[in-house]
């Protein structure tokens, strides 16, 4: 025994979030959940749950820290679509350590891949040690402004989950959507106001940010705060390269 | 004008020519619609030649370069191999389409073959990245990824200088 904090896992009930992949643990407290890729490991000391199926067979779970993810924070928020599901390819610009990286690793599941551009080399270490134990993570350190140097690295994905938090990240989206994402395909991208712009209030920010993306044929579909988990952050998600309707359907 | 495209993928070098694309290159909304169309795409767009990379720490050594803008001797023979001579005195009549300028200018510098990094080819080449496991037909289901797994980890570990053998070997 030994695992601290969710004590009694046969109390403990795993059901499916309303987003496909993701899990909410209801026990003493509700803990966002997902299904762990590689049981019996945690990637950066968060609990785990493990559950028994009806079949005797267990599955693990590991707790996924909206302080410490603003994916999480986002789907807390009440998002109402990440587009990040089981079997998505997603390319991911600022993996850090790669903490919520393992998360979306664990979401899209064995079928799904995960791209991790992380710049910083001390970060990038980290996220190099955890992708050895996940082969759907394949890391990359390199900048995220220069796509270019990573082309033979990535293929066409579904999804960008930015959060580089830099002034020109709409640009870095762009770049990066440019050469990756496909036609159709969806972002999601997390903004903090001050690293942007700290001189005027965030809601401002986020109005110019939504409309710079607007600018870079992405289409913004919704925003949510990332409050009370982040202070001053929002997350806008959105479709990029929407088909242009047939007139037909525009009259209809 | 014939235009050819190189694609750098994580298992080799590809060279593809683009046809017929007189009616479509007016402009790039139309190019758009028939790089989503994959029986439109593939029959725009051919694969020529394709070289696979002679082992992986080949493989690092073009992505090294790739990724720095510059042609390596392997890339060089590959094109002077596959693409039409370039006579002197005489204006070629075809151009290749690459990723980003740096490595087009380095190409014409060394071979005189004319390169173009436009908006154009770029949606092309959009096309060859979603469409590439139908170019290359022994490639099964995963192959791609586990090419892009392989070189990405030792493309990775070079640059946070790891030590293969060690677990830690911080340089700063």
């Amino acid at each position: 025994g030994g695992r601290g904090g969710m004590k009694g896992g046969s109390k403990v009930i795993v059901e499916p979030h309303r987003h496909a992949g993701v899990f909410i643990a209801k026990g003493k407290e509700d803990a966002l959940v997902t299904k762990n890729l590689v049981p019996g490991e945690a990637v950066y000391n968060e609990k785990r749950i493990s559950v028994q199926n009806e079949d005797g067979t267990k599955t693990e779970y590991r707790v996924w820290n909206p302080f410490r993810s603003k994916l999480a924070a986002a789907i807390l928020g009440g998002v109402d679509n990440i587009w990040i599901k089981p079997g998505a390819k997603v390319l991911y610009l600022g993996a850090a350590s790669g903490t919520t990286v393992s998360h979306v690793s664990d979401l899209v599941g064995p079928e799904g891949c995960v791209y991790a551009v992380e710049f910083s080399h001390r970060s990038g270490r980290d996220l190099v040690n955890m992708a050895k134990k996940r082969t759907n993570v394949i890391p990359i350190i390199e900048d995220a402004r220069h796509p270019a140097k990573y082309r033979m690295l990535v293929g066409m994905v579904d999804v960008i989950f930015s959060d580089v938090a830099q002034p020109d990240q709409a640009r870095i989206l762009a770049l990066n959507a440019n050469f990756f994402l496909k036609s159709g395909g969806h972002f999601v991208i997390s903004i903090k106001a001050n690293c942007i712009d700290s001189t005027v209030p965030a809601e401002a920010v986020f109005q110019s940010e939504v409309k710079k993306l607007q600018q870079e044929q992405f289409k913004p579909a919704e925003q949510v705060t990332l409050e009370p988990f982040e202070r001053d952050h929002a997350c806008v998600v959105g479709s990029y390269r929407v088909p242009k309707k047939t007139k037909a359907a525009t009259a209809a | 004008m014939v235009i050819y495209l190189l694609y750098e993928s994580p298992s080799g070098y590809c060279l593809l020519e683009a046809h017929g694309l007189d009616e479509i290159r007016q402009n790039t909304e139309a190019v758009r619609a028939s790089v989503s169309d994959l029986s439109r795409f593939g029959r725009v767009v051919k694969l020529i030649a394709f070289q696979p990379s002679q082992s992986a720490l080949d493989a690092l050594n073009q992505i090294n370069a790739v990724s720095e803008g510059y042609m390596t001797d392997e890339l060089r023979s590959f094109l002077e191999l596959n693409l039409p001579k370039v006579k002197e005195g005489k204006k070629p009549k075809f151009s290749l389409g690459v990723s980003e300028p740096k490595i087009g200018s380095c190409i014409f510098e060394a071979t005189k073959i004319p390169c173009q990094s436009n908006e154009f080819v770029h949606e092309l080449l959009r096309g060859v990245r979603q469409h590439f496991d139908r170019f290359i037909k022994d490639l099964k289901p995963g192959d791609l990824e586990k090419a892009q797994l392989g070189l990405a980890h030792s493309y990775s570990r070079a640059k946070v200088k790891f030590n293969v053998n060690r677990v830690d070997n911080m340089v700063i």
